[in-house]
């Protein structure tokens, strides 16, 4: 990933295939297809989420399936109550947003196992609760809709129209995500993760720093819920168990930690993979994911994502990083160290 | 070293006044007091345990002292939580340099501009301008310290790539690039060779007077001491045992017994 794109000019023609890739891919493939690349997009945002505040921040969580699920039956709740699109987007992030920067005030003070617990009751807590609540949820049954369908102007089945919605959801939530990573809330996270001493001689408060990321991740779990049901067009508690919130995190860890492209790739893996172990054979798909999680894992411990550079290295097979071999004119660069801040 | 090191503003740098620190029943800290002047180099040195990177914890604010005061120009700073100190212009460095190690040198560097760089989670989001523009000075500010402490080359490098020596390079320009006036060093020469510790005091004496700073530095290597400081503060059990030169300090009978026992000292 390093290597390849490392100039310039080869990212902007990387991202411009890219964008004509998502573009035409919908009007050349079937509905189910367009559905599975849907649901790439949908899982793709709340990995992201999930990413920034355990892939780049270090902190647990276990959590992100209850906010794909509040943000999903906000999103269904509008539909019911003939809420314009937009004004369900927007409260789809809020929402979600402010339950997540709550739970973080109370439970940013903790670390490791205590954390992880207090994020694993929010799904633990959230399905009888959505079972319960039927007046606003449905209950056990969900909600089933019939929603945002293609306008008849543009002439576009269901399907794609849904696709090209959800897509620009997502291509919008990593752009953003991918400016925030770098810079100086991007180290601002790392340091956090890093060393929490270190982060607070420089400036960071790690606690603030851990609420944000929290409140960021919540509100992209809740765009994902919006997104979810513009998909799938049904929501019940089984879209919030723990289960979902599990799976993402190896989704995750699979595409690769604190990696934005990582992200996109642990989402087509969980959304491809069943589907794939399905296709070999339908009564193991579980063992068969399993196996390929293991897999992964093994021969790429730092995800997907570092697939390129590990080929890199195997084909270059030089013996390790030469770290002390400085060409000449580094050499000549270092020798006055001592001195070189008396020329200023 | 020249006049700027007899040079004496009213107002000390940093000013500790009996400074106390109990963990539980045990006394770390017995009500110390010191001041670093203005534009001086004051070591902190003592045997193992005496309490000197206690004490600084305590100054940095990642402890909280159980009595006394810390004024950090004429500030008082006990109760201002540690990552508001760097704001009031106090930076430090390690024992162990913690850098990003999977992070390139400047991208490590880059983190000291956190205090001092404006913008929120929504501007760097969206990558407005004037935030853009902020990053680019930030980063170039960050080459030239590199440069300046003879880092330059090694600033797109992966800071794993660098041995322990040059890490605590890195460290220190990552401590620089906060813009303090007061700079806590913890054992800066630990793990150095002797080479390294010779280029160690050149830069600090360097950056001490290009940046107009006020040096702390807790260290054990003697040779650095000497060179380095104008005045040590001796701690022993937590107390300060004397205040002087580093000469008067390897020569008093009270500091020989702390550190090597009463038998030699007789």
């Amino acid at each position: 990933m390093n290597t390849f794109f490392a100039s310039r000019p080869r990212r902007i023609a990387g991202l411009v295939v890219l964008a004509v890739v998502l573009v035409l891919a919908p009007l050349v493939s079937s509905p189910y297809i367009n559905y599975q690349l849907s649901s790439i997009a949908v899982f793709a945002v709340a990995i992201l989420g999930l990413n920034i505040v355990m892939g780049y921040t270090g902190q647990v969580s276990l959590g992100q399936s209850a906010f794909l699920g509040l943000g999903a039956y906000i999103a269904a709740y509008g539909v019911l109550h003939d809420w314009p699109p937009v004004l369900s987007l927007v409260l789809c992030a809020v929402i979600p947003a402010v339950v997540g920067m709550l739970v973080a005030l109370a439970a940013a003070r903790l670390r490791g196992l205590a954390l992880a617990m207090i994020t694993l009751a929010l799904p633990i807590v959230g399905v009888p609760l959505a079972r319960r609540l039927t007046d606003l949820t449905g209950g056990s049954q969900g909600r089933v809709v019939s929603w945002l369908r293609a306008p008849e102007a543009t002439g576009l089945a269901n399907d794609q129209w849904r696709y090209y919605v959800v897509v620009v959801i997502a291509v919008v939530a990593f752009a953003l995500a991918h400016n925030l990573v770098r810079g100086r809330i991007g180290r601002s996270f790392a340091i956090v993760k890093e060393n929490e001493a270190v982060a607070l001689s420089m400036g960071v408060s790690p606690y603030r720093t851990k609420v944000l990321a929290f409140t960021i991740a919540s509100l992209l779990g809740g765009v994902s819920g919006f997104m979810y049901l513009a998909v799938v067009q049904y929501t019940s508690p089984e879209t919030l168990t723990f289960f979902t919130s599990i799976n993402l995190v190896a989704a995750m860890v699979i595409g690769g930690s604190a990696s934005i492209v990582g992200t996109a790739l642990g989402a087509a893996y969980y959304v491809l993979v069943p589907v794939l172990a399905g296709q070999v054979n339908s009564s193991r798909t579980a063992l068969i994911s399993g196996a390929i999680l293991l897999a992964v894992l093994f021969l790429l411990p730092a995800g997907l994502v570092s697939l390129p550079r590990r080929l890199a290295s195997l084909l270059r097979r030089r013996p390790q990083p030469a770290a002390g071999a400085p060409t000449p004119d580094d050499a000549t660069h270092r020798a006055p160290a001592s001195s070189t801040a008396t020329t200023e | 070293m020249g006049t700027t090191t007899e040079h004496q503003a009213p107002q000390p740098a940093l000013s500790v006044r009996d400074l106390s620190l109990h963990f539980g029943g045990i006394t770390v800290l017995d009500g110390v007091s010191f001041d670093a002047p203005q534009g001086g180099i004051l070591g902190l040195v003592g045997p193992n345990g005496a309490g000197k990177t206690s004490l600084f914890n305590c100054i940095s604010g990642h402890y909280q002292p159980s009595s006394g005061s810390i004024l950090v120009e004429g500030t008082e700073t006990v109760r201002v939580p540690a990552w508001r100190m760097a704001k009031l212009g106090l930076a430090r460095t390690f024992q162990h340099p913690a850098l990003r190690l999977d992070a390139s040198v400047l991208e490590n560097v880059m983190l000291g501009a956190h205090s001092w760089m404006p913008g929120g989670p929504v501007s760097w989001a969206l990558r407005l301008p004037p935030t853009r523009r902020r990053e680019r000075e930030a980063r170039a500010t960050a080459l030239q310290l590199l440069e300046q402490t003879g880092l330059g080359w090694a600033a797109a490098m992966p800071a794993d790539e660098l041995s322990h020596g040059l890490h605590k390079g890195v460290e220190l320009c990552r401590a620089l690039l906060s813009r303090p006036r007061l700079l806590l060093l913890d054992e800066p020469a630990a793990g150095l060779s002797h080479g390294e510790v010779e280029q160690l005091i050149g830069t600090v004496r360097a950056v001490r007077r290009d940046f107009d700073l006020t040096v702390v530095v807790v260290e054990h290597h003697m040779g650095l001491i000497s060179a380095l400081t104008d005045r040590v503060v001796v701690l022993d059990h937590g107390a300060k045992l004397m205040e002087g030169t580093a000469a008067q300090a390897q020569s008093d009978p009270r500091v020989v017994e702390a550190y090597l026992g009463k038998e030699v000292a007789r």
